[in-house]
């Protein structure tokens, strides 16, 4: 009996098949393709500075020229827009290179969407940088692209939703949700009509825009507590179920089990979004909302969903229990987001006034940072961009004038800054979660 | 000899100051039904956490299927089955949406999940609770379950902490018997276990832990005359004066290692023969006895079972 077991102990010698050696490869060239775009805009972040500082004469034109040519906007608008495209690149290459050792089929068709979405960047805006990020993608995607059979549907993900969908549950969920949502908007609607009314100034679109931005508003309050519950429990219910080192023997890579993890929350919390989009479109009857706003506003609560979701997913990675992990998730929310940004934008105040408005470099200096502080809570970001939008007719760049001395500086609207800076907090928090995942007790 | 197919040398484990696992190893041949016993405490668990790849080891080297747990651990990972003694058990799954998840987990194309699903199955007779829910199962249903999800790869090892425990005697039996038919389809079983029956009845290899150490290891048949190094058979008579009469018999025989009167039951005298003959000597030990006029009222030679082994190579020690 023992030899006729024998031939069974014959098992693959290496311990990556070719398949994983591949994928491994693939995501390779992609990390190599963040670090390359990283030094591209640290490099051009030094230029500007020399160029603003004037040590080197012309460089603005220059670089205008060599990186976004086909852009007509001012110099400066270009360059700060070239930085930001690249940060773009480097999130999405990040989240691919995830995505492939996940085996996820997005990523097999998203590596050959971002160069293609690349090289029209070049075509359209001269936007040359992006050749760096097509090259990586290409030679990323003919890697993979030999074996399409490696991508699949994340097994995780799958298991999830069907607990998740199964039963009336979800669908009771869904219909409170609706129902409450609903019957805000009309008590909203009820309050403000009578208000209205008594003032007189009975303009259709300012009840158009305060509906839309109430149902916004409780809708990105409703993320932010949802989002972490969603995730918080992810890893740390697999511990507590004691079925997380069942999957840790089994040959599932971490990233498809964070990604995993991440996919289903995320898709429920989509799916309440998409949900509510027809009580948004009320606004519409009244008028006074622009599709750019709906769009808009879409954009911000599904990168505060996904970011926030993903910082649940971090804090279940690191901690033992769920209670834990929910608490630390909606503490690192409320600090980052909310107390870091308001204490430093008091104390800005406070330097404000304390230097005057004598230097434009000083007010120019104090003008970014103000603006950062706006990006980092989506609230903030959803307000200050709807301003912009209504007010100025602006979604991306815009020229600001300083009071100091007259001169113009460029800034760009927080829903830009807000994704980019959320977006690789994702990514960087996904790339954490995975790599403790990955680690053996020791 | 066999190949080793679980081989340790001098493992440890330690957590803080206590060494959990102390210099073990461990030999586990190809095809065996390894029954690795010792008190609760004694390091079982972690040493199947070190052999799965789930813990790392202190010191020492483990080869799970001729793959360092150190250096190849997928290899190890594809290579074992394992089931640990909490059975990890998805409440909002059904029976078949469970193996279908752990089979896509070992990369299993869909295309032959469907018919492994079936087959896993009806291996461990949970065909017709195809569509049930897990929680719904009963404790040896969801073991018999737990089975089946580690045999979704088609490893060569599967690796078992405590399988039968906390079950009713009859899903121990199942259980039971399900090893042995999987160990007839090539499969090598390494389980753990405090329950003497269990190992005694089903295992070819034992291996008795105590205190992070291997106290002795083997065959059954090396452990019973390595720790029994002689019979012993029993033999009851009437009274004292027959019982005297008889030692002084029996003492000077060949073989006869030792003779001892032991306590009487039921107003019986009792004997126990030390003998180290074979059974041709146990039976001229009776026919002498019977040649003698001494009335033999029971002959028999005991067993020596786990138990008495168990007892005796190990000191209770567990820290």
């Amino acid at each position: 009996m023992i030899e006729e077991a024998a031939p069974l102990i014959e098992m693959p010698e290496e311990a990556l098949t070719p398949r994983e050696h591949r994928l491994e490869r693939g995501a390779a060239v992609l990390r190599w393709g963040a670090i390359a775009n990283t030094a591209l805009s640290v490099l051009v972040m030094l230029l500007a500075l020399a160029g603003g500082l004037r040590l080197i004469p012309d460089l603005f034109p220059t670089l205008h020229a060599a990186l976004l040519a086909r852009v007509a906007a001012p110099d400066d608008a270009a360059i700060a827009g070239v930085i930001l495209l690249t940060q773009v690149n480097i999130s999405l290459l990040l989240v691919l290179m995830v995505g492939i050792l996940a085996r996820e089929v997005w990523a097999l068709v998203g590596v050959w969407l971002l160069a293609l979405v690349n090289l029209a960047a070049v075509a359209v805006f001269g936007f040359t940088p992006a050749l760096l990020t097509v090259v990586f993608a290409v030679w990323s995607g003919i890697v993979i692209t030999r074996d399409t059979g490696a991508f699949r549907l994340n097994p995780v993900m799958l298991k999830e939703l069907r607990g998740r969908m199964r039963g009336v549950r979800a669908f009771f969920v869904l219909t409170v949700y609706l129902a409450l949502m609903s019957s805000f908007t009309a008590l909203l609607y009820l309050v403000y009509i009578p208000v209205n009314r008594a003032t007189g100034s009975a303009a259709a679109g300012e009840v158009g825009r305060v509906l839309f931005m109430g149902i916004v508003g409780i809708e990105l309050v409703l993320i932010i507590f949802i989002a972490p519950a969603f995730t918080a429990g992810a890893i740390t219910g697999e511990r507590e179920r004691q079925t997380y080192d069942l999957l840790r023997t089994t040959l599932l890579p971490s990233p498809s089990f964070v990604l995993g993890k991440l996919e289903s929350a995320l898709s429920y919390v989509l799916l309440l979004l998409l949900a509510a989009i027809p009580l948004q479109s009320i606004a519409f009857l009244f008028g006074g909302v622009t599709e750019g706003e709906l769009v808009l506003s879409f954009v911000v609560l599904t990168v505060t969903a996904i970011t926030l979701g993903t910082v649940g997913i971090y804090f279940s990675a690191i901690t033992p229990r769920t209670l834990t992990a929910s608490v630390r998730s909606y503490s690192a929310t409320l600090i980052g987001a909310f107390v870091a940004p308001i204490v430093a934008s008091i104390v800005l105040s406070v330097v404000r006034t304390a230097l005057g408005l004598s230097s434009p470099i000083i007010e120019a200096a104090l003008v970014y940072v103000n603006d950062f502080l706006v990006s980092l809570n989506p609230i903030a970001t959803a307000l200050t961009t709807q301003e912009l939008l209504i007010n100025r007719q602006v979604v991306g760049f815009w020229t600001d004038t300083l009071a100091s001395n007259g001169s113009t500086i460029p800034r760009v609207s927080p829903w830009i800054t807000f994704t980019i800076i959320y977006l690789v907090v994702s990514a960087v928090l996904v790339v954490l979660s995975i790599r403790r995942t990955r680690k053996v007790e020791g | 000899m066999t190949d080793l197919i679980i081989e340790t040398q001098d493992l440890r484990k330690r957590f803080g100051k206590f060494d959990a696992v102390n210099g073990l190893s461990l030999a586990v041949p190809a095809g065996s039904i390894y029954g690795f016993v010792g008190p609760n405490g004694a390091g079982k668990t972690t040493t199947m956490r070190m052999l799965t790849t789930l813990t790392r080891p202190t010191a020492g080297e483990a080869w799970v299927a001729g793959h360092s747990v150190l250096k190849e651990p997928r290899a190890v990972r594809r290579a074992i089955g394992y089931m640990p003694d909490e059975f990890g058990v998805y409440d909002d799954m059904r029976v078949w949406e469970y193996l279908d998840f752990f089979a896509a987990c070992y990369d299993i194309p869909e295309n032959n999940r469907k018919r492994l699903i079936d087959d896993l199955l009806e291996l461990v007779d949970l065909t017709h609770r195809r569509d049930d829910m897990v929680d719904k199962l009963s404790r040896g249903m969801k073991q018999r379950l737990s089975l089946a999800r580690t045999l979704a790869h088609d490893p060569s090892v599967l690796i078992l902490d405590e399988p039968a425990s906390g079950l009713d005697p009859r899903a121990r039996v199942e259980i039971r018997e399900l090893l042995v038919e999987l160990a007839k389809m090539g499969k090598t079983i390494f389980f753990s276990s405090h329950i003497l029956a269990d190992v005694s009845e089903i295992c070819t290899h034992i291996g008795i832990i105590e205190a992070g150490q291997m106290v002795a290891q083997g065959s059954m048949q090396e452990m019973r005359s390595q720790l029994m190094p002689h019979r012993e058979i029993l033999v009851t008579v009437r009274d004292a004066d027959t019982a005297e009469k008889a030692l002084s018999l029996v003492a000077g025989l060949p073989g006869v290692v030792n003779v001892q009167r032991l306590d009487p039951r039921g107003g019986r005298s009792r004997l126990r023969i030390d003998y180290t003959g074979d059974d041709e000597g146990v039976a001229a030990i009776n026919q002498k006895l019977a040649a003698e006029n001494i009335a033999v009222l029971g002959f028999t030679e005991e067993t020596k079972d786990l138990e008495a082994m168990f007892m005796r190579v190990t000191k209770g020690v567990v820290t």
